[in-house]
């Protein structure tokens, strides 16, 4: 790939009129734009790309839970005053697309404590050139639960499609689903939320777009290889 | 040299010992051993009694030393002490703190810390012992006065470090902060106006000449292994005429004369004389903050601020959130689920203070090779500042947000008679510069916030650079008078509540890990303010229950 001269600047991302209404982003701050900085210089070092993707990963499953539903619970505090607060309702897994997506669950663990985590493994079928499910183990009460759908880079949206038909396929209500990714492709959002209008994506960034290696850019490069070999 | 390693070297002559033990290792039974360098080489090495030069004593906690304003009430009492070398300052100093007992905190800075930088000629000449150092002029009398003063208006100051071995001042400094009283000793401390300007108590131990002679030939010959001839050139060559000149005259400007022996009635006027000027004080605050109270009173009570005016930043309101909250300020919760969200609840509190960092343009190369513009953090340093015990559950977060940060902490402690904040310990780190975060939770009056933040500018740190991360505030709390008095301090909160309510506060256990000289009451009740409906004492839910 050629290095382009031209800066592109992509601090503002929710101006892209074309977004689907079930795709939400983190507030862009200057602090995220740093974040984001740090992990796409391609001369981060791998602790600091895993520490600085945690983050983000921390930052975008708290963004990810607002979407489950709560109900109002009443507490008594230690003041002996009420405070009429809320409970997590609905109990939730975690899928996480391989390898990368395993990428994303110590964050998740972080936030959600010892939550059950099922793994997809898809890749391109060499002879259809179309995504093929190769491994899939899903906790068996999968259909009662939330589902945390994880993989970092939505370029395409052809794994992502592919799992969330494997996980449709469990029993899973569409609804049910939140999609969470690091950064992805205008094209490969829209492709997916028109596929699954029902099903509510959070991502941190949505980039520029895609070369014709179908790389987002200006992207991260390959998340996995970054926070696994590097 | 001589005589000012003789007087002011005590306590800090790790460096005389190796100069003279490589000497005398030969002989180390003789009480006259026969030095084997040139006589004058030895003669300013002498052991006095065991005196660290700057000493921090420290008994039960500093209490507020500001007003309702932020700003502080009066200085630190400072007292001077001159007089001949071997006259007994050192002594006198020691027992002026022992009969104070209980004072918070008394630091003594010896004159010898202050030695000037000396140039490789003149440090040959300290070598060969022929270079005076008994001379005012040796000493570096504006950073002298300059670290008083600093000591005096309660701002942190660094005192030089002479080393005796190198004949050298080091790079190195020693941190100063927080004495209530300070005691400075040296021959020449009472030398120049300036100086006698600072002191609140000027105090000549006064001995005779004869018996200042006789007790630097005792130490001498026996502690450092000096022969009478070298002890008597030294002397006759520079202190005796320093002292003649320049040390017995400053005398005329003491307040009170010690004398060098037997002087225990002496020491115990001067104590007596110091406790009743800080009683005084002390009166003074109580008056000073009483005023202020009926000030404030007269106009009616004030205007409760709005969220927007208290300049608070509020975390977002989300499900996930008030969820948090729910199970925090839930008082059924168990320890591990208070603890998990808690840690929680930290890092969404340290990811939004870090957005009030300000940031730089960059442009970055991706992998992919595309240029890339973004931003970096555009501080010199960052640290954490921890108001212990209930900023401690904001670690946890602030290390999963910045990774190696240096995390400094206080220990604000209420005084459980008067609720009023007590400071017992101060550990910051040494980039305390740039920016600056106190980590703070419960405190419903805000006295630990308020005077950790007092803490913070008296290191000389911007209040904008301020980020004060805590988790709960009362709105109606003592963060509308942090707010009032350090407008420009950023305040990070995660939820704000309403209500806070006088309640009676039961604290028989509590408090005795501070036991009081005066043995006050344990089983003493005291009101506090709670905040409304609140969720306890993080501390305690968070480490203990």
């Amino acid at each position: 790939m050629t290095s382009s001269t031209t800066l592109t600047n992509h601090s503002a991302p929710n101006m892209k009129s074309d977004i689907p209404p079930s795709v939400f982003t983190l507030r862009h701050t200057a602090q995220l734009e740093a974040l984001y900085t740090i992990i796409r210089d391609k001369n981060t070092s791998r602790g600091d790309f895993i520490f600085y993707s945690d983050r983000i990963i921390r930052l975008l499953v708290e963004e990810g839970l607002n979407h489950l539903p709560v109900v109002p619970k009443v507490v008594e505090t230690p003041t002996g005053a009420k405070y009429e607060g809320v409970r997590f309702e609905g109990k939730i897994c975690g899928v996480s697309i391989l390898r990368a997506g395993e990428a994303m669950e110590q964050g998740l663990r972080e936030v959600c404590r010892s939550v059950r985590i099922g793994k997809i493994l898809i890749q391109r079928d060499e002879e259809t050139t179309r995504p093929k499910l190769f491994y899939s183990k899903l906790p068996q009460d999968i259909a009662q639960r939330y589902v945390l759908l994880l993989d970092p880079m939505l370029a395409t949206g052809g794994s992502a499609m592919k799992a969330v038909e494997v996980i449709m396929e469990h029993g899973v209500p569409e609804d049910r689903i939140i999609f969470i990714n690091l950064v992805s492709s205008p094209q490969g959002l829209r492709t997916f939320a028109t596929r699954y209008p029902s099903l509510k994506v959070v991502t941190g960034w949505i980039d520029e777009g895609l070369n014709e290696r179908a790389y987002i850019v200006p992207g991260l490069g390959d998340f996995g290889e970054r926070r696994y070999c590097a | 040299m001589t005589d000012y390693l003789n007087a002011r070297v005590r306590g800090r002559s790790e460096s005389v010992y190796t100069e003279t033990s490589t000497t005398v290792a030969s002989l180390p039974s003789s009480p006259f051993p026969i030095p084997k360098a040139p006589p004058s080489a030895l003669l300013g090495a002498q052991v006095g009694p065991k005196v660290l030069s700057n000493t921090i004593l420290k008994s039960h906690g500093r209490p507020p030393w500001y007003g309702e304003d932020g700003q502080p009430i009066s200085p630190a009492f400072v007292i001077g002490i001159a007089g001949g070398s071997s006259s007994g300052k050192t002594h006198v100093a020691r027992q002026i703190v022992r009969s104070l007992g209980s004072i918070p905190t008394v630091v003594i800075i010896s004159q010898d810390s202050f030695y000037n930088k000396l140039t490789p000629a003149k440090v040959a000449l300290a070598f060969a012992s022929r270079l005076d150092l008994d001379h005012p002029d040796s000493i570096d009398m504006n950073l002298f006065a300059t670290c008083l003063s600093d000591l005096k208006n309660l701002q942190q100051t660094s005192i030089p470090v002479y080393s005796f071995t190198l004949h050298q001042r080091l790079d190195e400094t020693k941190y100063l902060y927080g004495a209530t009283i300070i005691i400075a000793e040296g021959i020449h401390a009472l030398h120049g106006p300036e100086l006698r300007e600072l002191y609140d108590l000027k105090v000549f131990v006064q001995a005779d000449s004869d018996l200042m002679l006789a007790r630097r030939i005792a130490r001498d010959t026996k502690e450092r292994g000096r022969t009478v001839d070298g002890i008597l050139e030294q002397y006759l060559r520079y202190v005796k005429p320093s002292y003649d000149n320049f040390v017995l005259p400053s005398s005329r400007y003491a307040d009170i004369i010690v004398p060098g022996q037997d002087n225990a009635v002496a020491i115990e006027l001067i104590s007596t004389h110091i406790r009743r000027q800080l009683e005084q004080r002390s009166r003074h605050f109580r008056r000073k903050m009483a005023e202020s109270l009926k000030r404030s009173l007269s106009k009616g009570p004030p205007r409760e601020l709005t969220i927007e005016e208290l300049g608070l930043t509020v975390l977002e309101q989300t499900p996930q959130l008030k969820g948090i909250y729910t199970v925090l300020r839930d008082r059924t919760s168990t320890r591990q689920d208070f603890i998990f969200f808690t840690d929680r609840l930290a890092t969404l509190l340290v990811e939004r203070a870090m957005e009030k960092l300000p940031y730089r343009e960059v442009a970055v190369e991706t992998p992919v090779g595309e240029q890339c513009k973004g931003k970096a953090i555009d501080v010199e340093s960052l640290c954490g500042v921890t108001i212990l015990r209930s900023g401690g559950p904001l670690e946890q977060g602030l290390q999963r947000v910045i990774s190696d940060v240096a995390i400094g902490s206080l220990l604000v402690q209420s005084d459980s008679k008067t609720g009023e904040p007590l400071l017992f310990q101060v550990r910051l780190p040494e980039c305390i510069r740039a920016r600056d975060r106190a980590a703070d939770t419960w405190i419903g009056t805000g006295a630990a916030g308020f005077m950790a933040i007092r803490v913070l500018l008296d290191h000389g740190v911007n209040p904008a650079h301020i980020i004060f991360v805590t988790f709960l505030v009362a709105h109606s709390g003592g963060v509308a008078h942090l707010r009032r008095t350090f407008p420009d301090v950023n305040i990070v909160t995660g939820a704000v509540d309403d209500g806070l309510r006088e309640v009676w506060l039961e604290n028989a256990e509590r408090h005795k890990v501070f036991p009081d000289e005066d043995g006050f009451d344990h089983e003493e009740q005291h009101k506090a303010w709670v905040i409304e409906p609140g969720m306890g004492q993080i501390g305690d839910r968070y480490y203990l229950d």
